[in-house]
């Protein structure tokens, strides 16, 4: 199966102690990749390091065979990210804002922005500044922007954020599928256990920093009926005192 | 290129879209409105003639260049960075596939402009003020030199630019990078006039540096001194201010 994303020997330190220490990950074609883990352990810094944001110590990522810390433009030509917070240029409304991000991308016009739009639930906002959206509005102008170029390659940190119960059904069955029908690989961050469950393939668990396991969500389920075992069992296994239990 | 361009485009769309441009378009107008209106008080209060229609410009670029210039400078260099630190906007941009090399000097390059535009609207309002009040004095030869004042200044505000952006990527604060600007412009003019014999080094020296063009010897070798020195400094700015730049974590 041909390699998407490779994460080699990943690591960034902060001074409060926190960051990511030496992860490696292989993420393949059409996977919708869940990356598991509490408050903390290091996702967004994983996910900040893969889109550019931040440089690691050690280590580099890969994406379709070019580093994202040399080779930038080639590694980012066919991503689409959402990292923490949906930001948009509040001054410019839903429409202007995807105008501004279609001039990267050759091949993407005002009715792939429109599209976009309708498949977030957008497009009767279009032409309202996104000053005046709320959280979840912002959000699903956020992911819009993400799959605006058809990207091969999708990084979503905590996609589900702010959005309402229809709009947390929608983006699942968004991203099921883009997965399914034009092979979009996606790498999604989430603490809801609920929802990686029942959208992700594979997951992997992060804690503290480091990767303790990665599984493919049918066997997780096969050996412990329910992903929050899985991931207390993982958790416990791997040297925390206590459970929330105590 | 086409990236590049794609961030160029963006970047004054930008500037548009956030009212910048009318800023500048009716502070101009104010100006030019203003001081016109003084020489015609002064001519018809008084009877002395204020200036002649290529000197107004001329008057103009003297106040302007020193005031409001370098304020238009300030407030579009720090707002396209530290306006989009603060907002956490240019995560936008950089998490496109553009580098960061090209964003930057998109950034840039929309500024130098914006402060070109500022200038090219100056003039024009300010020839068109002055043949209309005062109508007997134009030579060709005099409005080539007013045009030519007005588009050398460009290079000096483009050291001033890179400045300001190279401050706005050290503070965290827009308000601080203000502040500091506005702190060493006047200790730069306060050193320039307590320290003449050194006063080329200082760029709020070469802001005026149109007017050893209009020295009638034409001194070509202040001038080249003077071009030097501007272009090591914003070698030397851009640099820095691209280093930052590069290594900050959004």
């Amino acid at each position: 199966m041909e390699k998407v994303i490779e994460i080699m020997n990943l690591t960034k330190s902060y001074g409060n102690g926190r960051g990511i220490y030496d992860i490696n990950l292989d993420i393949f074609k059409g996977d919708i990749f869940g990356f598991l883990g509490p408050n903390g352990a290091g996702k967004t810094t994983a996910m900040k390091i893969m889109t550019g944001l931040i440089r690691p110590e050690h280590g580099d990522v890969k994406i379709l065979g070019y580093s994202v810390t040399e080779e930038y433009e080639k590694a980012m030509a066919k991503v689409g990210c959402l990292i923490e917070i949906a930001e948009s240029y509040h001054y410019m409304s839903a429409f202007d804002n995807l105008k501004q991000l279609a001039r990267y991308y050759p091949g993407v016009d005002h009715k792939r922005i429109d599209e976009v739009l309708e498949l977030t639930g957008m497009l009767k906002f279009k032409n309202e500044k996104s000053k005046k959206f709320s959280l979840g509005m912002k959000q699903r102008l956020g992911l819009a922007a993400a799959v605006l170029s058809r990207p091969q390659v999708v990084i979503l940190d905590e996609p589900l954020n702010g959005l309402d119960v229809e709009g947390m059904i929608d983006i699942r069955k968004m991203i099921q599928h883009l997965a399914e029908k034009e092979q979009t690989t996606f790498f999604i961050s989430s603490h809801l256990i609920h929802d990686v469950e029942l959208t992700c393939n594979r997951i992997g668990v992060i804690y503290n920093g480091k990767i303790l396991n990665v599984e493919s969500t049918k066997t997780i389920l096969k050996n412990y009926a329910t992903l929050e075992n899985y991931f207390v069992s993982e958790v416990e296994r791997n040297g925390r005192v206590s459970s929330s239990a105590n | 290129m086409a990236v590049f361009r794609a961030a160029l485009i963006n970047e004054l769309e930008k500037l548009y879209k956030k009212k910048k441009v009318l800023v500048a378009v009716l502070l101009s107008l104010a100006v030019i409105v203003i001081g016109q209106l003084v020489i015609v008080g002064v001519r018809s209060g008084f009877g002395l003639r204020g200036t002649g229609s290529v000197e107004f410009p001329m008057l103009v670029l003297s106040v302007v260049v020193n005031t409001i210039l370098p304020l238009f400078t300030a407030l579009v260099a720090i707002d396209s960075f530290s306006g989009e630190f603060t907002q956490n906007s240019m995560r936008i941009t950089l998490t496109r596939p553009v580098s960061r090399f090209k964003v930057y000097t998109a950034k840039i390059t929309s500024i130098v402009l914006f402060i070109m535009g500022a200038l090219l609207l100056l003039l024009v309002f300010s020839l068109l003020a002055g043949f209309i009040f005062n109508t007997n004095s134009a030579t060709l030869d005099s409005l080539g030199r007013t045009v030519f004042s007005y588009l050398v200044s460009l290079f000096p505000l483009t050291v001033l630019a890179l400045a300001i952006a190279l401050l706005a990527n050290i503070f965290k604060s827009g308000i601080a990078v203000f502040f500091v600007s506005i702190l060493a412009f006047l200790v730069l003019k306060v050193l320039g006039l307590l320290f003449s014999q050194y006063s080329s080094l200082f760029l709020t020296t070469q802001l005026e540096w149109y007017n050893l063009f209009l020295v009638n010897s034409f001194p070509l070798l202040k001038i080249l001194r003077q071009f030097l020195i501007m272009l090591g400094s914003a070698i030397m700015l851009f640099t820095a201010g691209f280093y930052i730049f590069d290594k900050k974590e959004f």
